[in-house]
């Protein structure tokens, strides 16, 4: 839960990276996640995360970016060992676990400087039907709402005497019941509320809902883009051409 | 029985919800706690029964640190009774429901047998027995819970937003077990915005403004004090507003319109 | 002057419900006023509301019967969308009618679904957000927000859409005394500029008295008092009926029972105690 609310919720920030168009940072993201596939070796690998590392700066989310990468680092650990015992081979498992590292610290970057806004904005762009693009949209809405109904329901049932800290894994998980029940059945009352409440503010009357706001590209937006795809470029040119083979 | 000394707590949000709480509630008393939302009263409350544990500060029930034990353990005393019930009911019958606590705090079975039917019985919810605890209204929900917290036989109640949905006879039939409680010696505390409700109850009062008690005492000397519950932006009950613009005792304030009709005949020439 | 709601023997039966939650009732509503309907849980207010809106028959299947007409046209035989522009509803919960991550895009996103020109949302919303004081909150996202700002932006949301009618269910339930005073106050202020008619479900009748012009009270799905507020509290039916009749309105009526003072004007506890020591009682 800390660490999915850490490394992919959104808080607004008014750095220059946040201000980005958010297909602008939507691309860097996809770059930056096939820059880490492309790697072939550690110190390419590296390499991109430095360049991560950069982003996070200037979008001043470096703390939490880092925070994300160190959590990760465990599940990584999981698949290197995997990796090791099937393949043998020290320097692929390597490069997987690091890989996997580099590619959900790029998804994350784009979460976490992109307002739920923006993401609509983005799935709006991919012309997503509009039901879709508002399940996505109430989803992301009611993260917060459920986080708090799901504290609220456990001081409940905490309060009735619902041991949660003790036992082990089965009895842990069999606790989790008198938790999960009322949160099913709230977030399904709830969606009866929201259904009626959309209804009512004539949700679906036209076929092409107009919008409040109108995300234009600016010129700096542009400019970025290309710089990005060049950098890529270059980057791809490089771990193929130029760079030497090292294992590391 | 519950003390708070010194407590302070900070959100994680930066907010800072009690700021230096001294508050000692002795058994038996009734207690309303007042204030405008987000003056720290469902904070305090949460501390009673270490839901969340002082920052600074020391809180206490029957002499033991909150931060000592946990909250199942500090529920067989104190019970709370949450203002949402959608956020608890979760068996497959009324039954059901109530035994869960009685269960938890390991009570022989044949004894809860005979808590179940004698809770079912108190609260009229006994034509329910079997059925499912979501098929019912909002007040018998509401009811359901507070049944499901006396089976257990607390030394305390603590009530979050009882009246919140309740209509006029609801909230008279809640009136009467809070009396029940009192006089049953149980330790009762209500946190409340309806003054209409708690004021004929003449609770001791506590009003708090951000984070901090800003008048404790007697209903009849707390709720006298304008200003006091003007900052605290908590309304003053209308009996009380009327006894004063009439010139009636501070001491003796109308407690109900009975009460205001003795006074007025009395000074009949 | 012209009825903004007419209800004419309106009765509802949910599919698979063995009764009624709404039989024969008939009310008409003038345009511009303030109306409370009043009942114990489970009268069936809820139902009626619905039936104002199109949420009945549009959303829930049931034995429809009567007829409700707003603005003059039957509820029944128009669409969900005409509805919304003439009926604004704002529910119980706040939480559950907000749905976008900013206020000022909540706000906006009726108008998006009936697709009004950007210029004109822009201008509406920041209409909208003027009127009930929240234009400093325009990018906040709901989970920033108090339960009183809450119930501030989703006024907005459906104020912005001019309804002729807005409902209000139980709009202060979640509020502390002092913002729901300050809720009513809006609510009375909308009424005297926009022209707007309200229809308010409330428990707590000490707040409204002073600003409803009606009242109405339902029992076991049918109409049971109907009147103005004075009428209402000041009969002696209003308590059986599960009201709850302010303290000092009680105390008037017992007091206009020994001759002390007039009991055909209801009293606010000022006025009340201000004919008291006049007549040296």
């Amino acid at each position: 839960m800390m660490w999915l609310s850490g490394g992919f919720l959104f808080r607004s920030s008014s750095s220059y990276y946040h201000r980005l168009d958010p297909r602008v940072k939507l691309l860097i993201s996809i770059l930056m996640f096939v820059c880490a596939l492309l790697a072939r070796y550690i110190y390419e690998l590296v390499l991109v995360m430095a360049f991560m590392a950069g982003v996070a700066v200037t979008a001043k989310v470096l703390a939490r970016v880092g925070r994300t990468m160190f959590l990760t680092a465990t599940f990584s650990a999981v698949i290197f060992v995997v990796n090791f015992l099937v393949t043998r081979n020290l320097v692929s498992s390597e490069l997987y676990a690091v890989r996997f590292v580099a590619i959900v610290v790029s998804t994350s970057l784009f979460f976490i400087t992109a307002s739920p806004d923006e993401l609509e904005q983005v799935m709006k762009t991919f012309r997503m039907p509009r039901d879709v693009v508002f399940a996505f949209v109430t989803a992301v809405r009611f993260i917060p709402v459920m986080m708090l109904d799901t504290f609220q329901i456990m001081d409940a049932q905490k309060s009735r005497g619902l041991e949660m800290q003790k036992g082990n894994v089965f009895l842990r998980l069999k606790n989790m019941i008198p938790v999960l029940i009322p949160l099913v059945v709230n977030a399904v009352v709830r969606s009866g509320e929201l259904a009626e409440a959309m209804e009512s503010r004539a949700y679906g009357a036209v076929p092409k809902p107009t919008s409040l706001v109108r995300y234009k590209a600016r010129g700096v937006d542009k400019a970025v883009a290309v710089a990005a795809v060049a950098l890529f470029a270059l980057t791809a040119y490089s771990f193929y051409v130029v760079l030497p083979p090292l294992f590391l | 029985m519950i003390e708070f000394e010194g407590v302070s707590f900070t959100h994680p949000n930066g907010v800072l919800a009690l700021d230096n709480v001294d508050l000692r509630i002795e058994k038996g008393e009734t207690l309303a706690i007042v204030g405008e939302n987000g003056a720290g009263k469902t904070t305090l409350v949460r501390h009673v029964t270490g839901l969340l544990k002082p920052a600074k500060g020391r809180v206490s029930v029957d002499g033991v640190d909150t931060r000592t034990t946990t909250t199942a353990t500090l529920s067989r005393k104190v019970g709370v009774a949450f203002q949402n019930p959608d956020h608890q009911l979760f068996s497959e019958s009324v039954e059901a429901e109530m035994a869960f606590a009685l269960k938890n705090f390991g009570f022989e079975p044949d004894v809860v047998a005979k808590r179940v039917s004698w809770g079912l019985q108190t609260f009229g919810l006994e034509e329910y027995r079997g059925s499912s605890p979501l098929i019912l209204s909002g007040g018998e929900k509401k009811r359901l819970t507070l049944a499901c917290i006396l089976a257990w036989d607390p030394d305390a109640v603590i009530l979050d937003e009882p009246t919140v949905g309740q209509d006029a006879l609801q909230k008279e039939r809640l009136a009467g077990t809070v009396r029940m409680l009192g006089a049953a010696g149980k330790t009762v505390v209500i946190v409340s915005h309806d003054i209409e409700f708690l004021w004929p109850m003449q609770p001791r009062v506590v009003v708090m403004k951000s984070g901090r008690i800003v008048a404790d005492g007697p209903a009849a000397e707390v709720m006298q004090r304008r200003e006091a519950l003007d900052s605290a932006r908590v309304a003053q009950p209308q009996l009380v507003a009327f006894g004063q613009e009439l010139g009636a005792k501070p001491e003796r304030p109308f407690v109900d319109a009975l009460g205001a009709r003795r006074f007025i005949e009395g000074r009949r020439p | 002057m012209t009825s903004i709601l007419e209800i004419e023997s309106f009765g509802f039966r949910y599919a698979n419900a063995p009764r009624n939650a709404v039989a024969d009732f008939s009310l008409e509503v003038t345009e511009g006023s303030i109306l409370v309907l009043a009942g114990p849980s489970g009268c069936g207010k809820s139902t009626l509301l619905r039936a104002v809106n199109g949420l009945i028959p549009h959303m829930y299947n049931g034995d429809y019967s009567g007829d409700v007409k707003v603005a003059g046209r039957s509820v029944k035989g128009s669409e969900m969308r005409e509805l919304a522009q003439t009926v604004g509803f704002l529910f119980q919960n706040p939480e559950n009618q907000i749905f976008m991550f900013s206020v000022e895009r909540d706000v906006a996103f009726g108008l998006e679904n009936l697709g009004v020109p950007h210029d004109e949302i822009r201008s509406r919303v920041d209409e909208a957000m003027e009127l009930l004081g929240i234009a400093s909150l325009a990018k906040r996202a709901p989970h920033e927000l108090s339960d009183g700002q809450k119930q501030r932006v989703a006024l907005a949301g459906v104020l912005a859409m001019r309804p002729k009618l807005v409902i209000l269910d139980e709009p202060t339930s979640l509020l502390d005394p002092r913002t729901a005073k300050e809720l009513v106050e809006l609510v009375a202020r909308l009424r005297k500029e926009l022209g707007t008619t309200f229809l308010i479900v409330e428990h707590r009748l000490e707040l409204l008295v002073e600003v409803a012009d009606k009242m109405v009270v339902m029992s076991g799905g049918r109409k049971v008092l109907d009147g103005s507020p004075q009428e209402v509290l000041m009969g002696d039916l209003a308590e059986g009926y599960g009201v709850a009749v302010p303290a000092v309105t009680k105390l008037q009526k017992m007091l206009a029972g020994d001759g002390l003072v007039r009991g055909d004007r209801m009293m606010t506890g000022t006025e009340l105690a201000k004919t008291i020591s006049q007549a040296g009682h």
